[in-house]
């Protein structure tokens, strides 16, 4: 398949859409930090612009046949080229109207979240930053360029992290999320260059047009698939990568919302989307995502039971919908997967932004210490958050039933049963935590309410703000569009599967299971779960202990996140810190601590005592040279 | 005869800079006076040689020649000499009455890597080499100090003749076997003795002398110490120049080899994966700004060696770009040392608390330069990370990448150190704005561009690479 040339007007928009933000940026940074205001409209400006391009786009392009790209050459060394333009299809085009439209709708919300921070204009700088590198992530033609674009969104990822300066954890969360997710890089690089080397071609037109395997071997596409999934597993914080998205909490809310749940960790599932054909020819590493998606979705569940934190309870079920995506593509549902990306992106975003209102107003993460210092007195963003819960549960008619139903339509469509029945599980643990929040939030414990929060009079470190009222509409209207979104957009599910699928309808080839009973199972489960946490947590009298709680062993594993981080911090402790980095260390350490010595002390005995150790370290390193060049010429001679 | 237009850049560093420096020694010192002379002369040298790209000869009975790898490398070369001087107006590290003396032994040490990188014989090439080597242990010895920065050149000498002591033995291997030691009678005889052992470690030991150059293991021991015990500036014309007319010759000298051989091929793997992750897993322990910045340059000499041992068009020409990366980027990094630690002392990595308060510019010039060798895109970094990586897959060294994959990342980490104090961490207590001249903003300025530009457009340099590594296979 080849991509038509675009006209004036599309080349025009796309160009709109990605340059905007960067121009913001970089005059942000550049000329405009003294001015906070300014800097905040500038970046407002490019996000509009930016939104109503893509709008445009998809407007003008609802009924594209053949994907739309131009491109140019970068760079031809041999029978390799690389080249840079954009393109245009309609996952991009989808995915281009999603992050303009949660980057604009977040960024309104930050105008009263942020209002007064010292670093307001540079973290407008890094939003804008953010847009830039997203968007153009998302229209990337080749892989090379989508790789450019996706460390990019990383830095600015660790940038917006790391962002409350005086918060050590938050810095320590920031290079945590970074180092963690290059490390799924190195895979995704290795793949990309195994592509590159056996095909000569990074072009994702090229790489799924089907002719792969006259270039490659089963074996070879098979390894390259599953070294490029690693990118999605660290990017989409999947099963073993996972446990940088709960700590990327420490940044601020708005930044949750925008990179880790709506966009940036969604640009793993996307890229998924975006090589479905080329991951397809492996059915072998197409089984392996689904149990990694599987995993990863039952794992977060868990852990989503136990913790207080608001933020880390749709920090962990972002890492289970994501999982829930991945498994959805991995089952052969292309427009199941990204219609799930196209709800989750609405709810989860207004879930993020109704928690940062609650946050805002009373200053801690706590649930249980919101719901008793009032927290259903916040109207707007109780119902809101009612609204997104319902919908991460998957009850109707909220959007999160359509997409949930479709993939699970998709599991029950494979041979194993055991995957549906994970997701059937999945769907009632979900149930469960997102109402566990809800209730803890909305039905305060009767006999702590009294003594320590009048209930109905939310104060806190902004209660005598005057310009407190204005911050409280900026970030409430956000809250009312996303609602909105979230409760329209599941009856828009024909029409988006039939636009994904005009240009390539083998992408949704084969049609999923129809099993009557499955939705009201589904539904079912879900009431369950929302029942089960009404029991422990939702009447007044309940003793607010979860049946998680009561066994000491398995709060505790949920807890410490399965003991996945202990396992990490042991590693680099034990085996790099003290052994590795400490042994090559050693050497040279030794000699320079008793260089410093011999100088200061500069005593006699001290000095001859000292030189000894220092020229039998020089002669430790001749040795070592010697020794090693001795060895590689035995292998030489005997090899 | 001789056409001495040939040899114009040799000639103006030998002669006209040698020679003004040599009276400026001799009378008293004004450092002033011997920076704007240095910075004069460092830049009509550039000019020069960058005139003399365009000459090509054989000279001296075919020992030396001059074509286009070796006038790109001296382009590079007195690149890296005109950037030293610049960061040379506050020369704190050095006592005023040799300032003068620093700067001679710079533009000597600059001729005999001119001469190394042109040099056509092996003992041409072994002449050149221990020149500049002289160079510089003197100049690391001029720190103020001397107790410290004595011990220290003499752990950098003796670490230096022992690697000479190996590569002479290798040059009488090699000699030994083929019977000549011109390089381009070599190129022809090799192939066909490659399989030899005693070739291959003569082959090896001649490598073992330029490994000590590039502080690859297990050559490596002095980079530390070195970079620590010497003046901040003699320590970025190490990091930088000394690497790139290193990696000329290793070039040429693997070249020799023809398509090499499986057992060269796989020790040389084995020295890049010791050097790359010693380099690494050393650095992330590391308190001092200059050791840090040793122990990347060794785990760098690591990737540019992946580069080499590909031993195809591509592989020369991607070590070559990266070579230039590493110039670039590494002179940004000690850029900012030398405008941070005035007095001439040691930074700590603590030390460059409150960075970007004190000033964003250079700030900014260590950010990028410290994501650009973590090999973020779309900064240079990157791109010669990948161009080297794609030569080696192109090769099948799909485990070595792999390893060198791993360790960008370990890379990445410790890098983050360093940015998080110059960004993140407050320090003890206030320290006063740095100034930065007009030039000095320029030159930071143009730095960063060329971080980002060559990045993005890397075209035009590799290009020049290639047409550079295809004079010499």
């Amino acid at each position: 398949m080849t991509a038509a040339t675009p006209d004036t007007v599309t080349t025009a928009a796309v160009l709109l859409a990605t340059g905007l933000p960067f121009a913001a940026f970089a005059l942000i940074m550049a000329a405009l930090r003294g001015r906070p205001r300014l800097c905040a409209g500038l970046s407002i400006a490019a996000i509009t612009v930016s939104l109503s391009a893509a709008l445009l786009l998809l407007v003008r392009h609802w009924h594209m046949t053949a994907p739309i790209g131009a491109a140019a050459q970068w760079l031809v060394s041999g029978r390799i080229t690389v080249s840079i333009g954009f393109l245009l299809d309609p996952t991009s085009l989808l995915m281009l109207t999603i992050v303009t439209a949660i980057s604009f709708l977040v960024q309104v919300y930050s105008l009263g979240y942020m209002a007064g921070d010292p670093g307001f204009a540079r973290y407008y700088g890094c939003m804008s930053l953010f847009a830039w590198a997203m968007t153009s992530l998302v229209v990337s033609p080749t892989m090379l360029q989508l790789y450019v674009f996706w460390e990019l969104v990383g830095v600015a990822s660790y940038l917006l992290i790391g962002f409350w300066y005086e918060k050590f954890s938050a810095s320590e969360a920031g290079k945590k999320a970074f180092v963690m997710t290059r490390t799924g890089d190195v895979a995704f690089f290795l793949g990309l260059l195994l592509v590159l080397v056996h095909f000569g071609n990074l072009d994702i037109l090229k790489m799924n047009a089907g002719d792969v395997p006259l270039h490659m071997p089963p074996a070879m596409i098979t390894l390259s698939a599953l070294l490029i999934f690693g990118g999605i597993v660290g990017k989409s914080a999947q099963f073993p990568l996972l446990t940088w998205l709960p700590d990327a909490m420490e940044g601020p809310t708005p930044v949750s919302a925008l990179l880790h749940s709506a966009t940036m960790v969604a640009a793993g599932v996307y890229l998924f989307a975006r090589l479905f054909p080329f991951f397809r020819l492996s059915p072998t590493a197409m089984t392996v995502f689904l149990a990694i998606g599987t995993i990863s979705m039952l794992l977060a569940s868990t852990m989503a039971m136990v913790t207080r934190d608001i933020k880390q309870v749709w920090a962990y079920s972002t890492i289970s919908q994501l999982g829930f995506m991945i498994m959805g593509l991995a089952a052969g549902g292309y427009v199941a997967g990204v219609f799930h990306l196209t709800t989750h992106a609405g709810f989860k975003a207004l879930l993020f932004l109704c928690a940062g209102v609650f946050i805002h107003t009373f200053g801690t993460n706590d649930m249980f210490a919101i719901g008793r210092a009032g927290g259903r007195a916040l109207k707007i963003p109780m119902i809101c958050m009612t609204i997104g819960a319902a919908a991460l549960a998957g009850l109707p008619p909220l959007s999160g039933f359509f997409s949930k139903e479709t993939i699970m339509g998709r599991l029950a469509g494979l041979s194993n049963p055991l995957w549906l029945g994970a997701g059937l599980l999945g769907a009632f643990l979900t149930a469960y935590y997102t109402f566990r929040l809800i209730f803890a939030v909305a039905v305060p414990a009767p006999e702590k309410s009294g003594d320590e929060a009048p209930v109905g009079a939310p104060h806190g470190g902004h209660g005598g703000d005057p310009h407190h009222d204005r911050h409280y509409r900026l970030m409430a209207a956000p809250l009312v569009v996303l609602a909105g979104v979230t409760l329209a957009l599941g009856w828009a599910h024909g029409a988006l599967g039939r636009f994904l699928t005009a240009v390539d309808p083998g992408l949704d080839a084969h049609p999923a299971a129809h099993l009557a009973w499955l939705p009201y199972v589904a539904i079912g489960l879900a009431l369950a779960g929302v029942l089960l946490a009404w029991v422990e947590f939702g009447r007044t009298a309940s003793a607010r202990i979860g049946f998680v709680e009561r066994v000491e062993p398995v709060a505790r594993l949920f807890a410490r996140r399965w003991y996945i981080d202990d396992f990490y911090r042991w590693f680099l402790d034990r085996v790099v810190y003290a052994r590795l980095s400490a042994f090559c260390d050693q050497g040279d350490r030794r000699v320079i601590d008793g260089g410093l010595d011999a100088v200061a002390r500069g005593t006699v005995g001290g000095s001859r005592r000292l030189s000894v150790l220092h020229l039998s370290m020089v002669q430790y390193k001749m040795m070592v040279i010697f020794a090693v060049m001795g060895l590689l010429t035995l292998y030489f001679f005997l090899g | 005869m001789v056409n001495w237009m040939t040899l114009s850049p040799e000639l103006f560093y030998g002669l006209v800079m040698t020679a003004v420096f040599m009276v400026l020694c001799l009378v008293p010192a004004n450092p002033r006076r011997d920076h704007a002379t240095a910075l004069i002369l460092a830049a009509v040298g550039l000019a020069v040689t960058v005139g003399a790209t365009g000459m090509r000869g054989d000279l001296f009975v075919d020992t030396y020649r001059v074509d286009l790898f070796s006038q790109v490398f001296k382009v590079m070369l007195s690149l890296g000499l005109l950037l030293v001087v610049l960061l040379c107006s506050e020369l704190a590290g050095v006592d005023e009455k040799r300032h003068a003396l620093v700067y001679l032994l710079l533009s000597l040490c600059t001729l005999a890597m001119m001469m190394l990188v042109s040099a056509v014989n092996l003992v041409t090439i072994y002449v050149a080499l221990e020149l500049s080597s002289y160079c510089l242990y003197v100049l690391v010895f001029l720190r103020k100090g001397q107790a410290r920065s004595a011990q220290t050149a003499i752990r950098y000498f003796l670490v230096g003749a022992s690697a000479s002591a190996v590569m002479l033995f290798g040059l009488a291997l090699i000699y030994g076997a083929a019977r000549t030691t011109s390089v381009v009678a070599l190129s022809a005889a090799l192939p066909q003795l490659i399989s030899r052992p005693d070739v291959l470690t003569g082959l090896l030991m001649v490598l073992g002398g330029f490994f000590f150059k590039l502080a690859l293991f297990p050559f490596h021991f002095w980079a530390p110490d070195v970079y620590e015990g010497a003046a901040n500036q003699v320590a970025a014309y190490i990091a930088t120049a000394s690497k790139v007319a290193t990696v000329a010759v290793l070039i040429r000298i693997v070249a020799m080899a023809g398509d090499g051989s499986l057992l060269l091929v796989r020790a040389l793997a084995a020295l890049a994966i010791v050097s790359m992750t010693v380099g690494n897993l050393t650095a992330i322990v590391q308190k001092d700004f200059k050791r840090m910045l040793a122990y990347s340059t060794i785990a760098h000499g690591g990737y540019i060696l992946l580069g080499i041992l590909s031993m195809s068009p591509e592989g020369f020409s991607a070590a070559v770009f990266y070579a230039f990366t590493v110039l670039v980027l590494k002179f940004s990094c000690f850029f900012v040392l030398a405008k941070v630690a005035t007095d001439g002392a040691n930074l700590s990595i603590d030390g460059l608390a409150g960075l970007h308060r004190r000033s964003p510019l250079l700030a900014m010039v260590l950010m990028m330069a410290l994501f650009a060798l973590a090999g973020i895109p779309p900064t240079i970094g990157f791109t010669g990370k990948l161009f080297i990586f794609t030569a080696a897959m192109a090769k099948g060294h799909l485990v070595l990448v792999l390893i060198a994959m791993f360790n960008v990342v370990v890379s990445l980490y410790y890098y983050l150190l360093a940015i998080k104090a110059a960004y993140l961490t407050e320090p003890a207590k206030n320290l006063p704005a740095i100034r930065l001249s007009v030039g000095e903003r320029l030159l930071a300025g143009a730095l960063v561009a060329v971080t980002v530009c060559a990045g993005i457009f890397p075209a035009p340099l590799l290009d020049l690479a290639e047409a550079a590594v295809r004079t010499v296979i």
